[in-house]
């Protein structure tokens, strides 16, 4: 052969060991259940997934498919971003003049940025309600396979949804217009109400004791690499744990389903041969496994929906970006505060929470800003976290909408969305000049923007 | 055989600590390196102008948001910091102005102060009245500079409320 490198790219002739899959290349349309294997197996970005999958675990009605979705406005954030990094210069001088180049001056530079935008505020809202569905599901718990950490996943879920928001809002703040400056004035003056090292956080966050050219750049550097690795870190794990925990908890319903049906199964099927080693690998009844009918090929089953999901997503974003223009207000002016000043849409439950929970005993006064920007949403964030170790219904309710035995736990949980979304609503819709109520109909005072 | 084994687990563990020493110091070193050791910040104390340049009443200054309270001879000053979260207050004309003894002084309140982020309210002396405001106001040292007699205050110097500049 003239080309003795290039022999990978040649079909193996003569005897193959087994094993060795025979072609450098797969196809996303096999022909048979070896080539679909192989399509997972020599695949880089899908080793992930397992070869076949349960059709369960597929059905649009069980997961919404939210977490792909959340993934691929990932994704798209990354490659919407891409340019941005190009064109945005984080300097306190330069940042909103860059900025205005992108939003009227770069070609397709407003549509970016719009797309940019709204997918990162649709992303804080898929990845919320992911953790809605996985929470009104049990899917955080352990069913029937040996070895599921599934408690350990959902903590990293909720720790994937707290980055999301970090990431979010250290982009607020590149514009450097007044929405930005203002909103990380009163979103670091909260850390700064912490007890004792608040003064000391607030300067470490913003790099000195004013909203400043350091901290600009400390917001950049988070937003544009600290975050989105440990995005990317965790969510590769997240995907990881999945299967470690034997696929989606609707599995695991339908495995149960299955073993009342059928005589107790004979054999198991274990994933890993280190996992068989080590009894660590978790362990499933083959009744659940062997079912074929219950099965399908991955390629192309899961790899075609998931396609579906992440092209919809993009399409319905860059339909939304080319009508949704992004907002750009004055450049930043540390001497005046615009009225009403608001935090981000996502926040502002919790603006609402510090405008209201300032506690006054005698002559002793605690800031709202500590109860309700650190001490509630700290507790909150802690009960999250603790709540697959709280939960002590059985495993059947594990993977099943609304199980009966979760039936309060679910209840709790949707009252205090509830109790988040009119909060969110409240703030958003009804607060105006000096954070008076006003209704949606009624008209704004007219109050000068300057003393 | 045993000599052999102990030097190759003391090489191992002699290795794995400086590894570790090293990576940790190099962490330590790069967080340390993000805690400013100084802050350029604009200087406290400041020439706001000739006490001429003060109208009787109240004039708000955006650089230092402050807000200097002129009643013919003498001057006070309060901070346009919420004490909240820090945003900035507006002033707002009363449409009566009110007298009311405040820290054994005699004081005409003109005005009060609202802030535009979590609605708290103050009173004209700075006193916190209503909204998530845990504190009053601030009140700052006046005084008058020696070289060109202009008005100076010292944000660095909180005062109490008795506080006024009386010129001669």
């Amino acid at each position: 052969m003239a080309f003795p490198f290039l022999s990978f790219l040649k079909r193996s002739q003569g005897p193959e060991a087994p094993g060795v899959h025979p072609q450098p290349f797969w196809s996303f349309r096999p022909r048979s259940d070896r080539e679909s294997g192989d399509a997972i197996v020599s695949n880089f970005a899908l080793h992930m997934f397992p070869a076949k999958v349960s059709r369960a675990s597929l059905a649009w009605k069980y997961s919404f498919w939210l977490g792909t979705g959340s993934a691929a406005l990932f994704l798209l954030l990354i490659l919407s971003g891409g340019p941005l990094l190009f064109l945005y210069v984080p300097s306190v001088e330069r940042a909103y003049a860059s900025i205005k180049d992108i939003e009227y001056v770069v070609t397709f530079g407003s549509w970016l940025r719009s797309v940019h935008r709204v997918g990162a505020h649709l992303m804080v809202v898929v990845v919320a309600l992911h953790l809605v569905r996985v929470f009104l599901t049990g899917a955080y718990k352990n069913g029937v396979g040996q070895g599921q950490k599934r408690e350990w996943n959902w903590v990293i879920g909720v720790f994937l949804l707290l980055f999301t928001l970090l990431l979010s809002f250290t982009g607020y703040l590149l514009p450097w217009d007044q929405l930005a400056f203002w909103a990380v004035t009163v979103g670091t003056n909260i850390a700064a109400s912490i007890p004792f090292v608040g003064p000391q956080v607030r300067e470490l966050l913003i790099g000195g004791r004013a909203i400043d050219q350091p901290t600009l750049i400390r917001f950049y550097v988070l937003h544009i690499v600290v975050l989105p690795i440990a995005v990317g870190a965790l969510f590769a794990y997240h995907m990881w744990r999945v299967r470690k925990d034997g696929g989606l908890a609707a599995v695991d319903k339908e495995a149960r389903e299955n073993e009342l049906q059928e005589a107790p199964a004979s054999s198991t099927k274990t994933y890993t041969l280190l996992g068989i080693a080590r009894g660590t690998s978790p362990v499933i009844k083959a009744t659940s496994i062997s079912r074929l009918d219950k099965m399908v090929n991955a390629v192309p089953d899961l790899v075609r929906r998931a396609n579906l999901v992440t092209l919809a997503t993009i399409a319905l974003i860059s339909i939304l970006a080319t009508f949704v223009r992004s907002p750009l207000e004055e450049p930043a002016n540390p001497l005046v505060t615009p009225n009403p000043a608001k935090a981000p849409w996502y926040f502002l439950w919790l603006q609402e929470i510090v405008t209201d929970t300032t506690i006054k005993i005698g002559s002793f006064t605690v800031n709202g800003a500590f109860v309700g920007g650190v001490v509630l949403p700290g507790l909150l964030v802690t009960l999250l976290i603790l709540w697959p170790w709280l939960d002590r219904s059985p495993k059947e309710a594990a993977g099943v909408w609304f199980a009966r035995a979760r039936r309060r736990q679910n209840l709790v949980f949707l009252l205090l969305c509830a109790f988040v979304l009119t909060l969110t609503f409240v703030g958003t819709v009804m607060r105006g000049p000096y954070w008076h109520i006003y209704w949606p109909w009624e008209a704004w005072p007219d109050i000068p923007g300057r003393l | 055989m045993a000599e052999h084994k102990d030097r190759r687990d003391f090489m191992m563990k002699a290795g794995l600590g400086a590894g570790i020493a090293g990576l940790g110091l190099q962490a330590a070193a790069s967080l340390r390196s993000l805690v400013p050791n100084v802050s350029y910040d604009a200087p406290t104390t400041v020439k706001i102008g000739m006490p001429t340049d003060f109208p009787d009443g109240l004039k708000f200054l955006p650089d230092q948001r402050l807000f200097v309270f002129r009643e013919g001879k003498t001057f006070h000053a309060i901070s346009a910091v919420c004490t909240h979260l820090g945003c900035t207050v507006r002033a707002e004309a009363m449409s009566q102005p009110e007298t009311k003894e405040v820290d054994g002084v005699k004081m005409k309140l003109t005005h009060r102060f609202l802030c535009p982020c979590h609605g708290s309210r103050y009173e004209g002396d700075g006193k916190a009245v209503a909204g998530p405001a845990p504190r009053a106001l601030a009140w700052y040292h006046l005084s008058i500079s020696v070289d060109d007699g202009s008005l100076v205050v010292d944000l660095a110097q909180e005062v109490a409320r008795d506080f006024r500049l009386t010129l001669a």
